[in-house]
């Protein structure tokens, strides 16, 4: 490679950080040169591993810190603060007569069954929640009058809990008039200037009030603690890249300033796993595949998501650790299976893998951590599918200790070892194919007709059988699966998502709604002036929760979408577009029913300059490294080929039989199975039809 | 039959793709049902049967009370057709006398599956729908004093033979149930369902054959069955007994005993209801299959969370119920409300084995299964409304934390609509929805509160009917805990005048000057309240969910 002359480079970096590594992956605009490069993660100060690792990074490869002109960021500070329940005390404010609604959610139980297992406690105390006489109605109209002395006597209250970090600010109906919201903000921001506000009407203006009302509560928890982290991140990574902007990914799939991120915490709640998901939409874009299951298997957990026209499926609900989320997220189904996912019998004699895992703690039996469990990664040891010796060398892998924790199962099962190893596989197999399932057929996809796309540590030693199980042919595996990541926040743009409620018939008069299109345009366009500066290309989509007037569930449904302002479309292409998304997701639809609007959505993307990665392609091809006996069935182990995928140049096929080792993932190609590898350097893997 | 072997192994893989069959077909009745009942609270649930009616397989969200009746079909269907079932038959029945239902709101649907000429099982599923006729609107009021009353009574029939629809019969149902375009769309979705379900079985047909799928259910039930057995082994043996009442039926009987007695003899277990009360006029009565599923609900409960839901449960558990009683009536008796005494049996079962799991058990929860229907004309549209909720109350405590206050206990997980989409909906405004002071009993764990909301109408005058439960009868505590607090119905009027109503409310007048006040049961407290902590007792004042004065009371030292 030539030296640079460094006033001419021009780097994008993008960090994820994970609980086991921190990712780093730098794209220079001008070149197209991708490095990559991976250190273990602080958890107590996640912000060390990212500086530290960005000054590694510099250093190694003779970057310009000053021509590192963006830094994109995936955190997991807001999801962490979530599960551990360590964030803000917070207060929140809320209409006469609904101080326990936060408490009582929706009123369930999470498991019918088990009498044992609560909700999680609000994360307001019940002391620390306080009503406020004041009523909006189901039109906006204002049904009780908030008093000025109703907000002195608020204010009175608080000043009595001067630990009080973060109020959240909740009332009925705001979202159809925030009025009374932003005057008891205002007056909170003004009493207690170092107290952090959140108000449902700017953080989630959507109808069902517990689930807005949850939302924001979790924004205020955040506040304080993934303020403090933007904050203190932004100015120690300026004293490293003084000229980055800064980017920090978001659960819907792309970036915001570090203010936003700062203002609207609960918007990074899911901020790594969307990354990922991005960054498979960016690999399969490369090799013009954009249709595509993602499969990132990791130690304790598999992600799925749905990637269609190159576009990640989002979802508008989740619950993280018990607490319910309303936002736009991409739509990431995790199921409990992973390489570090326990085997057991269960008590009905059945072979149960997970969602018990050994976690990196002690982990499988066979990394020699003290882990003595049968694991799914100790059966892919026993299968010979995970080499003893990975490339890079950093883990070492021991088959003996993997055979001693399956050897118990195995006997209890009647089988040899390498025969319960199978049994684990394929269970473990169909818990991911019923994750797929979730993602696609109950979504009314055809999985067959995708490309599954394996990441993560074990996702290409699974992968195979995945795709074989559910129908799919092809596969894609990324030329980096261990840091997709943060590949996909060197590709991302930056994003902002608009809503407003508003309830109109289709067909009737929609002078209503047009009006309301053209607000949020308006805020868009604000948006995009502010935050959207250096960026090439605006674009502006708009879409539309709708349903059947008396049903309670609506579609998302994009009608429109350019990089002028968008305008609302007329009734009957509002119908056609709706009948189209209920006949996929339901099978059939009805033409006479009438159709309402319930939200109105404006997505807003400033788009990124962004360059094609010049990924160095091998000089010429290598030899295998090794012959080693695999397990694929029941007949008995094969003699199968390992290959080191640096050695594997552009045009490379290979038949199965085989292993491919690289960084830090295997793939295996079973013998009904082959790969080439393609220009962009990912492997596409074909599976024959049986 | 068959003497297929099906490893371990291969048999959890295929038992997955069954779960995920059924829960495919919920989640297509979830989305594409047009009630609110369904579509935010989840009131349907989705089964696989085998050729012999044996239920194999249940949706992961699939309710409990539906267990039962879902078996009762397909046994029913069996019974009455024996060899006349073919390929595109989709069957349909809600009657608890003579169809396996258990009220008449739930109507079931099956379709059965062919290998060729071979039966090879059912798909099935019921939706609670919001009206089925009678003489109230929601067909679940209080006070109806005979089945006839509570809406149309479908026998097992054929809703399409052989793949073609019988219109007639949809005409005649549609005719006699309120909401006509709301019933169609939600029927349509337990037909779509069916169809759905057939499909994906016939995959599963084709890749395994029916020799080996019937093999693969003989085993699911079979290795059900045997863990079970395995829990009630791990029982003490020895006949144990509880007895809790009803409150009332409605229609003039008060205080209907629920009696329990247990013999539990290595993995054998008997639930002998001798001695429970007479059936009685009000439709709180419950067909075998109803308290059945109750008994199958506190048990596997009790001693095993994750055990599935299929035929082995029931195989591992005997029930002995006197004829004609209020655990096992028989026709022309009126059970719509049956939800409510499942919900005590529940607590019956509790109760008896209180002591020999006191780990695991729950104090007396709000035990009821508290519903509320306002209904009337919308005076923004001229039209015809009727707004159904079930509200949660106190769930009992337990040995190790206190019981969960403002939930749905039980056999019922329902979820409640959200304030602003019933006042976007309904000419209606909820003016509180919150937890009640002091409705949960002491103890060293104390049981959960109940709930409070608050309705009035907006420009109208509406009609309310209410059912609530433990409004006498108070949810008890164990071992030294106190009883939580009884619930009650009001209405109380702009001028400060408060109205009580009975607990089965039927057909109250509220006028848009009052509103109707909703107070569901607290929960029984687990242990001497003298061993409370200090620091729960002063969380229990900090948080204002007990006052001052009951701290002092039940606390005097802590205090």
């Amino acid at each position: 490679m030539l030296q640079q002359n460094s006033s001419r480079q021009n780097w994008v970096v993008g960090v994820d950080v994970g609980g086991t590594f921190t990712d780093f992956s730098a794209r220079d605009l001008t070149t197209g040169r991708v490095l990559i490069h991976k250190r273990p993660s602080t958890p107590d100060d996640p912000s060390r591993a990212v500086l530290h690792g960005l000054r590694e990074l510099t250093e190694k490869y003779e970057i310009d810190p000053g021509a590192i002109t963006r830094f994109a960021h995936g955190t997991t500070v807001a999801t962490n603060a979530l599960l551990q329940r360590k964030g803000a005390r917070v207060a929140l404010v809320t209409t006469k007569g609904f101080r326990d609604l936060v408490e009582i959610g929706r009123q369930v139980r999470p498991h019918i069954y088990d009498l044992q297992l609560d909700a999680p406690r609000p994360l307001a105390s019940r002391a620390l929640r306080f009503e406020i006489d004041e009523r909006i109605g189901p039109t906006g109209e204002v049904v009780r009058e908030l008093a000025d002395t109703s907000i002195d006597a608020l204010v009175a209250q608080l000043r009595k809990q001067p630990e009080i970090e973060g109020v959240a600010v909740c009332l009925i109906f705001s979202f159809l008039n925030p009025s009374h919201e932003k005057r008891i903000a205002a007056a909170l921001r003004e009493a207690f200037p170092n107290v952090f506000v959140s108000v449902s009407s700017e953080v989630q203006p959507e109808f069902r009030e517990f689930e807005r009302f949850s939302t924001t509560l979790i924004n205020a928890f955040l506040q304080p603690e993934v303020g403090r982290y933007m904050n203190r991140l932004k100015l120690e990574v300026g004293t490293v890249a003084p000229n980055a902007e800064f980017g920090i990914f978001q659960s819907s799939g792309g970036l915001m300033s570090v203010d936003r991120a700062a203002q609207f915490p609960v918007r990074t709640a899911l901020s790594g796993p969307a990354a990922g998901a991005v960054g498979a939409a960016g690999a399969g874009a490369m090799s013009d595949i954009p249709d595509i299951i993602t499969l990132d298997i990791g130690g304790t957990s598999t992600d799925v998501c749905l990637i269609q026209a190159g576009k990640t499926a989002i979802a508008s609900t989740r619950d993280i650790s018990g607490f319910r989320i309303r936002l736009p997220m991409v739509d990431i189904h995790t199921v409990g299976a992973g390489g570090g996912s326990i085997a057991r019998l269960g008590s009905d004699g059945l072979l149960k893998v997970g969602p018990e895992s050994a976690g990196a703690v002690p982990g499988p039996a066979c990394y020699r951590r003290g882990g003595t469990l049968p694991t799914v990664s100790d059966a892919n040891v026993i299968l010979g599918r995970l080499p003893v010796t990975l490339t890079g060398g950093g883990m070492t892998i021991d088959r003996d200790l993997a055979v001693k924790a399956v050897a118990p199962t195995a006997s209890e099962l009647g089988l040899s070892v390498e025969k319960a190893a199978l049994g684990i596989v394929g269970i473990v197999t169909s818990n991911m194919v019923r994750a797929i399932r979730a993602v696609t057929i109950e979504r009314g996809y055809d999985p067959r007709k995708f490309v599954l796309m394996p990441f993560g540590g074990a996702g290409g030693l699974h992968a195979a059988d995945v795709a074989r199980s559910i129908g799919i042919k092809r596969i894609i595996v990324p030329h980096a699966p261990g840091i997709l990541c943060a590949e996909g926040l060197i590709m991302s743009d930056l994003q902002e998502d608009f809503v407003a409620s508003c309830r109109v018939r289709v067909g009737g008069d929609m002078g209503t709604a047009a009006n309301v299109v053209a607000d949020l345009v308006k805020q868009g366009e604000g948006w995009l002036a502010q935050e959207g500066e250096g960026a090439l290309e605006n674009r502006l989509v708009l879409s539309l929760d709708m349903r059947y007037v008396g049903q309670n569930y609506e579609l998302a449904v994009e009608v429109a979408s350019g990089s002028g302002a968008p305008a609302l479309p007329a009734a009957e292409e509002l119908r056609a577009a709706f009948f189209a998304a209920y006949l996929r997701a339901y099978g059939h639809y009805d033409q006479q029913a009438p159709i309402e609007i319930v939200n109105i959505r404006l997505r807003t993307i400033a788009k990124l300059p962004q360059s094609q990665s010049a990924t160095e392609n091998p000089v010429r091809k290598l030899a295998p490294s090794d012959t080693k006996d695999v397990w694929f069935d029941e007949a008995g182990p094969v003699p199968t080929l390992m290959f080191d995928r640096s050695g594997l140049p552009v045009g490379t096929a290979i038949k199965g039989p085989a292993i491919i080792t690289q960084l830090d993932s295997t793939t295996v190609i079973p013998p009904w199975a082959q790969i080439t590898v393609d220009a962009a350097l990912n492997m596409i893997m074909e599976i024959d039809n049986v | 039959m068959s003497e297929i072997v099906i490893d371990p192994i291969s048999l959890e893989i295929s038992w997955n793709g069954l779960k995920s069959i059924a829960d495919e077909c919920f989640i297509s009745i979830m989305r594409s049902a047009f009630s609110t009942n369904v579509k935010e609270r989840h009131d349907h649930s989705t089964a696989i049967a085998d050729a012999q009616g044996r239920l194999v397989v249940q949706a992961e969200m699939a309710l409990p009370i539906h267990l039962a009746s879902m078996r009762g079909l397909t046994k029913f269907i069996l019974d009455r057709y024996g060899s006349d079932i073919h390929p595109g038959d989709v069957f349909i029945a809600n009657d608890p006398h003579v169809a396996g239902g258990t009220h008449l709101p739930d109507i079931n649907m099956a379709m059965p599956v062919f290998e060729g000429a071979r039966l090879i099982g059912f798909v099935a599923n019921i939706i609670h729908h919001a009206d089925v006729g009678g003489a109230a609107v929601g067909s679940m009021s209080g006070g109806l004093n005979e089945i006839y009353k509570e809406g149309l009574r479908i026998p097992i029939m054929r809703l399409y033979s052989r793949g073609v629809l019988d219109q007639d019969l949809l005409t005649l149902l549609l005719l006699n149930m309120r909401l006509e375009e709301e019933r169609r769309g939600d029927l349509n979705a337990q037909i779509a369902a069916c169809k759905l379900g057939v499909a994906r079985l016939e995959d599963m047909l084709r890749e395994h054959g029916g020799d080996r799928i019937s093999a693969i259910f003989s085993e699911v039930i079979a290795r059900t069955e045997k863990r079970m057995r395995k829990a009630i082994a791990s029982l003490p043996d020895g006949v144990y007994a509880f007895t809790d009442y009803m409150d009332d039926d409605g229609a003039g009987t008060d205080d209907i005993k629920i009696a329990v007695k247990i013999e539990k003899t290595g993995d054998r277990i008997l639930f002998d209801f001798e001695g429970s009360d007479p059936q009685v006029p009000g439709n709180f009565n419950m067909v075998f299959n109803a308290t059945q599923s109750a008994v199958c609900y506190a048990l596997k409960a009790l001693l095993d969370p994750n055990v599935p839901n299929n035929q082995g449960i029931f195989d591992a558990i005997e029930i002995k119920a006197p004829l004609a009683s209020f655990v096992n009536c028989i026709a022309p008796a009126a059970v719509a409300l049956r939800a409510n005494s499942c919900q005590r049996v529940v607590d019956c079962v509790f109760g008896a084995l209180a002591e020999q799991v006191p780990d695991r058990v729950v104090a007396g929860t709000n035990g009821a299964n508290t519903s509320a229907v306002f209904a009337g004309i919308d005076p923004r549209t001229a039209q015809l409304y009727v707004y159904l909720e079930t509200l949660g109350g106190g769930m009992g405590a337990r040995a190790t934390f206190d019981g969960k206050d403002g939930v749905q206990v039980n056999i019922t997980n329902t979820s409640n609509l959200p304030v602003e989409a019933i006042e976007l909906e309904y000419p209606l405004r909820v003016e509180e929805y919150s937890l009640i002071e002091n409705t949960g009993g002491a103890g060293r764990f104390r049981g959960g509160l109940g709930i409070r909301r608050t309705i009035r109408p907006i420009g109208h005058v509406c009609e309310f009917n209410g059912v609530g439960e433990r409004f006498v009868h108070k949810p008890w505590g164990l071992f030294g805990g106190e009883d939580g607090a009884t619930g009650r119905f009001y209405i109380r009027s702009d001028a400060g005048q408060v109205t009580e109503l009975a607990a089965k409310a039927c057909c109250v007048r509220l006028e848009p000057d009052a509103v109707a006040v909703l107070e569901t049961a607290g929960a029984g407290g687990y242990g001497p309240p003298a061993e409370r902590g200090a620091a729960a007792v002063q969380e229990d004042l900090a948080s204002g969910k007990f006052s001052e004065e009951f701290v002092k009371r039940y606390y005097p030292k802590a205090s």
